[in-house]
């Protein structure tokens, strides 16, 4: 059994804006806004990413609030991602062999969004944990997620086998 | 790994960038002469020193400014675009 489990999540709803008068809009709409660049609020079902200074993604049920016309200096960003989570013991080393960013050195309490490259793909991600197991939800250009998911998948089997021959290697 | 800092982003590997150029002043080519608009056009300063660049970081699609020192190999400082001021 793989030690990294994987989650395709691109089905849940998400809407994305961007725009100097973007954190206002939101704010009318009632989506609360995160006050630094590159960090999430959770809401209801769901999350709210600030990405860089004036770009936001809503996920979730409160996605469907975006559908309301965007004023002046609002501009929808259609958001066709592939999400990902991904959840395991080992996820720290898969991270490590895909990408440059450290998550371990991140304060998880500031709830930080990285954008990064991941296996050669732009990737927009949250790490955290579900009852102490790691875990980290991504979110790729879609016609990029067929091709990270069977990388990253790879390169996870790759750990199990690896942890596995050196778990029998140990026991023999 | 060579790192460079992204003023949104915060430190990373260069492989997360791609260059966009150095920044020249465009002249009028309205009112410009044809051996100026043609040096803008067609010429590129390779000179060792300090030079201000366009960077992209290509995840987020953050482009500022970095100064190079392209005779050391080294990012001096890298800042947002605060307009042509």
């Amino acid at each position: 059994m793989s030690e990294i489990v994987f989650e395709n999540v691109s089905r849940t709803p998400r809407a994305g804006v961007k725009g100097p008068g973007a954190a206002a809009w939101l704010t009318s709409l009632g989506v609360p806004v995160p006050d630094l660049p590159n960090s999430w609020l959770p809401l209801p079902g769901g999350l709210v990413a600030r990405l860089g200074l004036t770009e936001f993604l809503v996920e979730g049920p409160e996605a469907a609030k975006l559908a309301a016309p965007p004023v002046h200096g609002v501009y929808p960003v259609l958001r066709q991602d592939t999400a990902l989570v991904l959840k395991g013991a080992r996820l720290n080393d898969l991270l490590l062999e895909t990408c440059s960013v450290d998550f371990r050195a991140l304060d998880r309490a500031a709830r930080p969004v990285v954008l990064t490259s991941m296996a050669g793909v732009g990737v927009t991600a949250i790490p955290g944990d579900d009852a102490g197991v790691p875990c980290i939800r991504l979110w790729c250009d879609g016609t990029y997620g067929e091709w990270l998911l069977e990388t990253l998948a790879g390169v996870a089997a790759d750990l199990t086998q690896s942890s596995q021959s050196h778990h029998q290697g140990a026991t023999s | 790994m060579k790192i460079m800092t992204c003023p949104v982003n915060g430190p990373r590997a260069i492989s997360e960038f791609a260059y966009g150029g150095e920044i020249r002043p465009m002249p009028d080519p309205a009112t410009c002469s044809d051996d100026a608009w043609a040096d803008y056009v067609f010429n590129r300063n390779g000179s060792p020193g300090v030079k201000r660049e366009w960077w992209c970081h290509t995840p987020s699609n953050t482009w500022f400014v970095a100064e190079r020192d392209t005779a050391r190999d080294v990012i001096v400082r890298t800042y947002l675009y605060a307009g042509d001021n």
